[in-house]
């Protein structure tokens, strides 16, 4: 049997799944391996759309399941053909246990921090602004040049900033997350995207700790989002 | 998500693009096994940058489309900032 998949769990009430729709209007249902259930559904006819319907679908179904519990959430589009989930779990078994232990009464917590660039100190350091005295009138193979160093030397100070900022967010949180991912995105917009893994009972002080965070760099915008089913923490090694 | 924290953006806007986010990078994965159609439509916005690069191509996949408006027509739902 071809199946949709949405998530992995151990524990949940099943019966509350009657109340949700997913894919194409079709009611999700476990499937049993052991210790761990399969939240699927009768996968559609056609190919799976990236329409916002669908993929609100499914998050819809992953959101009941992790209003219970925390599951492993499968991403978007697990169209699996027969006999292809079994296999997946059966070979591994382990890590999944694994995985739904770290995760287990935690949810994830989305932080993803905006510094705006081009500030003056930030266009002297990549010689965006214009010398006072231009010394002459460049060729078009120095300008080419010219033009490659300056984005190599802007690179490097998103990076750098981007560092730094993640570096910081990593100390102001200790303690107080149960895991973390951060990633470096040095672009000209973003710097940081971060995901907490949080345990339930302690989100309020998470909240806490991150308002008093925010409040210590105002040069920043943080984009707070949660709690998510955590997405960032199915790092399965296969 | 059943509560959130947006500033200074559309909450709405935010609250979709961070779904996308969550729903189509990351999440557990059977290798080979995922089998989404796109059509004509470039999937940039699976990118990390999305909410500040590529709102405009999500408003046209996730808004129009799923409606059937012509491109030229707005969305009610999704507007960018």
């Amino acid at each position: 049997m071809n199946v949709y998949a949405y998530c992995l769990s151990q524990e949940a009430d099943w019966s509350a799944l009657e109340a949700v729709t997913g894919l194409a209007g079709e009611r999700p249902f476990v499937l049993s391996y052991g210790e761990i259930v399969a939240v699927v559904s009768k996968p559609p006819d056609s190919p799976i759309a990236v329409t916002r319907e669908n993929v609100l679908a499914h998050e819809r179904v992953i959101s009941h399941v992790f209003a219970q519990t925390t599951p492993l959430p499968f991403r978007f589009g697990g169209l699996l053909r027969s006999g292809e989930l079994d296999r997946y779990v059966e070979a591994n078994r382990d890590s999944l246990l694994g995985l739904l232990a770290r995760v287990r009464g935690a949810v994830e917590m989305s932080v993803k921090i905006i510094h705006e660039h081009g500030s003056e100190e930030e266009d002297d350091a990549v010689g965006r602004t214009e010398p006072a005295e231009p010394e002459k009138v460049l060729g078009q193979g120095a300008m080419f040049l010219a033009a490659k160093q300056r984005e190599s030397a802007e690179s490097k100070l998103f990076e750098e900033r981007a560092r730094e900022i993640a570096n910081w967010l990593k100390e102001q949180l200790a303690g107080i997350v149960k895991d973390s991912f951060l990633r470096l995105t040095p672009t000209r917009g973003m710097a940081v995207k971060a995901a907490y893994l949080v345990e339930r009972p302690r989100l309020e002080e998470y909240r806490d700790r991150l308002k008093f965070v925010r409040e210590q760099r105002p040069e920043l915008l943080f984009l707070t989002s949660g709690p998510w089913p955590p997405y960032s923490f199915c790092d399965l090694i296969t | 998500m059943t509560s959130e924290e947006w500033e200074d953006f559309g909450e709405s806007e935010l609250s979709l693009l961070e779904t996308l986010d969550h729903v189509l990078s990351l999440g557990l994965v059977v290798a080979g096994e995922i089998t989404i159609s796109v059509a004509n439509i470039e999937l940039i916005f699976v990118g990390l940058n999305l909410l500040v690069g590529s709102t405009e191509t999500v408003y046209q996949v996730l808004g129009k489309r799923a409606r059937g408006l012509d491109p030229g027509e707005t969305s009610p739902d999704i507007s960018s900032d």
